[in-house]
């Protein structure tokens, strides 16, 4: 067979993949409790999150101006002020102990119900003292404008030593969400190409296709385009996201989550490199689909570890196993991306983990190709060994 | 012009699946491959569809070793049926089109083709797993058709069938070997075999036992067979009888081997003593006879 022919039923195999699995229900079925599940987590956070408001009620036009300084104050420090004009300071007293206000301003006093919220109080504070400031000043003569330019002298800058608590935050989170989609993205799809393997040793039409093509055009094929159809949903499931956390204002640095979502997908890719041709095995040793879990729960169990060190590395992720795991192929996809999203991955680190990982699935396939093509033709429960046994094939 | 088999060996582990087994099959001829169960007939299918390897000797198409893309031209059933069973009937046969090598301009046509050829054109767009059986089995044989093969060969493609599936799988394989097409079906039905084959190969324990036209092979049955039944005489009288042998017994008679030195004269006298003889002829043996003579003398 020479190499157009070659690839061209390959490239067949893996449309065929492609079309049928998207046609499936349960495909579909799949992607859309992934997105309801995600917008919901989204817009849940944009309710229970978000910037805080503060009602503040206002006796007199003294007051109304404090507060209105107060208001560019309190935008600066990240929250909002709302104006409630009252006519008595009896009247705001009331509003305030009924929990209707957060604060009343009269009769140059600050009323809150116990002990306010500090940096509402704060803002109230120091606006009303610049007001103070603003009246003595222009007592002395001065004009408006150099009232202005004594009074906005810049405030002496803030430098973090470490990374701003906000943004690390929702860095973690979106490393998180990361780790959780590649989890179960690597499972999920790893598991159809073990049970797209049974279903055509089960239909037994694996005769006849193997009567056309070798057993390694049809692996190559499968994991291809089932891998395809996987990388698609994932940057539809990431597009998707980003776009509805921006829209919501739950994200505000979508840069940053779109790289996150860069690495998880360039992570999706190797790591179902490296799985999927071992979840092709655990299918071309059994005949039925009933069987495929016994021989699936190895390769879960360490999907689930990697998982569980991936997670941990979201919440610790200098840890030496975080380090460690991120190396090793098995459980790089799931570590590496996280530690490169909270910022504490090196580029030479990533680029070695990705090598490694790379070599890994490299070593991996041609062994799995052989164990594949040993095993796919035989009926009843092929035992791994024998399936692994380096003798000829068929 | 031929499909020929050359030498070919194949042991599973200390078993002898085939060995050193040679025929051939001529275009254009229909060719029944029969033997007992575990003769080697499947493994020698699959060995010259490539599924399963040769550990000696080789396969050829028209004096060429198949290699992949000769294999690819080649139509076949296997032993164990198989198809998509989620696929829609058109999908699969225009995917299984195309891995023949056929190009994606024509695969839908041809697909279309021989589905409507087969009478299950209006199921084309139904999932597979809804047709009946019988359907199914049609879809089967379009998938073997669908690319015009240069070969076809079916493995027992004709048991389960019911007598009009029987009917129309005979019809296709008449028209492709008419048409030029080598076809070779292995069966256990072998009167079937008898009554569409010129040719046939048997196989037994791995090993060619006969091969060539059925006419030769009865002409060289050397025993002299009659088939002789008297009225209301049943068997006891024949079974007396010296020199005869009885090879198939009939209810008032049977089908009898004359040894050497019987005469049919002694056999018909014999007869008439018996009752009324409804029939004497001499007959020459069936393929299940010589089927059963060849594989018991070995």
């Amino acid at each position: 067979m020479n190499a157009s022919t070659d690839r061209g039923t390959f490239r067949l195999v893996a449309r065929r993949e492609f079309v049928e699995r998207a046609r499936d229900r349960s495909f579909r079925i799949s992607t859309g409790v992934t997105m309801a599940f995600l917008i919901g987590f989204i817009l849940l956070a944009s309710v229970t999150g978000g910037t805080k408001n503060y009602d503040v009620g206002v006796v007199g036009p003294d007051a109304a101006a404090s507060v209105k300084l107060a208001q560019t104050a309190a935008r600066a420090l990240g929250f909002t002020i709302t104006i409630r004009p009252y006519e008595t300071a009896a009247d705001a007293n009331a509003a305030v102990r009924g929990g209707v206000l957060d604060a009343a301003f009269a009769n140059g006093a600050i009323v809150v119900k116990s002990s306010g919220p500090d940096q509402l109080v704060a803002a109230l504070q120091v606006s009303t003292q610049r007001q103070e400031v603003r009246k003595a000043l222009a007592a002395q003569g001065l004009t408006e404008q150099q009232i202005s330019d004594a009074l906005s002298r810049p405030a002496p800058p803030v430098r973090s030593l470490e990374p701003v608590e906000g943004r690390q935050g929702q860095a973690a989170v979106v490393a998180f969400v990361g780790v959780l989609a590649l989890y179960g993205q690597l499972f999920a799809y790893g598991y159809w190409v073990a049970s797209g393997v049974v279903e055509e040793k089960s239909s037994r039409i694996i005769e006849v296709l193997l009567a056309t093509i070798r057993p390694s055009q049809l692996l190559r094929g499968k994991i291809l385009g089932i891998g395809a159809l996987g990388l698609c949903q994932l940057i539809g499931i990431a597009i998707t996201g980003i776009a509805v956390a921006v829209a919501t204002g739950v994200l505000n640095f979508p840069a940053g989550a779109a790289l996150a979502a860069v690495y998880v997908v360039i992570w999706f890719l190797l790591g179902f490199s490296f799985y999927a041709s071992l979840f092709a095995v655990a299918g071309a040793v059994v005949s039925r689909q009933e069987d495929l879990q016994a021989t699936i729960t190895p390769l879960s169990l360490v999907i689930v570890a990697s998982f569980v060190v991936g997670v941990q590395a979201v919440a610790n992720p200098t840890s030496t196993l975080a380090s460690v795991a991120s190396m090793v192929p098995f459980s790089a996809p799931l570590t590496m991306p996280s530690r490169l999203v909270l910022g504490q991955a090196s580029v030479p680190e990533a680029l070695l983990s990705a090598g490694l990982t790379i070599a890994g699935a490299l070593a991996l396939i041609p062994v799995a190709t052989r164990a594949y093509s040993r095993a796919v033709l035989q009926s009843g429960r092929v035992k791994l060994r024998d399936a692994f046994r380096r003798e000829r094939v068929a | 012009m031929t499909l020929e088999l050359i030498d070919v060996s194949r042991r599973f582990g200390d078993v002898v699946a085939l060995d050193h087994v040679s025929f051939s099959i001529p275009e254009g001829q229909m060719v029944g491959f029969v033997g007992p169960n575990g003769a080697g007939k499947t493994t020698a299918m699959r060995i010259v569809l490539g599924v399963l390897a040769a550990d000696g000797g080789s396969v050829r198409w028209r004096g060429a070793r198949v290699d992949g893309s000769i294999r690819r031209r080649f139509g076949y059933i296997p032993e164990e049926r198989g198809l998509y069973p989620k696929m829609r009937v058109l999908d699969q046969l225009v995917y299984l089109a195309r891995l023949h090598g056929v190009p994606g301009s024509d695969a839908r046509r041809e697909a279309i083709r021989t589905l409507e050829f087969l009478g299950v054109g209006d199921r084309a767009s139904d999932r597979t797993e809804a047709l009946s059986l019988g359907n199914q089995q049609r879809v089967q044989l379009a998938a073997a058709l669908v690319h015009r093969p240069e070969v076809l060969v079916l493995d027992e493609a004709f048991s389960g069938l019911d007598p009009v599936g029987v009917d129309v799988l005979s019809g296709v394989l008449r028209d492709q070997a008419a048409s030029g097409v080598p076809v070779v079906f292995s069966s256990h039905q072998l009167e079937l075999v008898e009554r569409l084959c010129e040719s046939v190969v048997l196989i037994d324990r791995g090993r060619i036992v006969a091969d060539g036209r059925i006419a030769d092979l009865r002409g060289s049955d050397p025993r002299r067979l009659v088939r002789v039944e008297v009225a209301a005489a049943g068997t006891g009288w024949l079974e007396a009888l010296e020199g005869v042998r009885v090879v198939e017994p009939l209810a008032d008679g049977g089908v009898v081997e004359l040894s050497d030195g019987a005469s049919p004269d002694r056999l018909l006298d014999a007869a008439r003593a018996a009752g009324s003889v409804r029939t004497f002829a001499v007959v020459q043996p069936s393929l299940p006879e010589i089927f059963r003579r060849m594989v018991a003398s070995r």
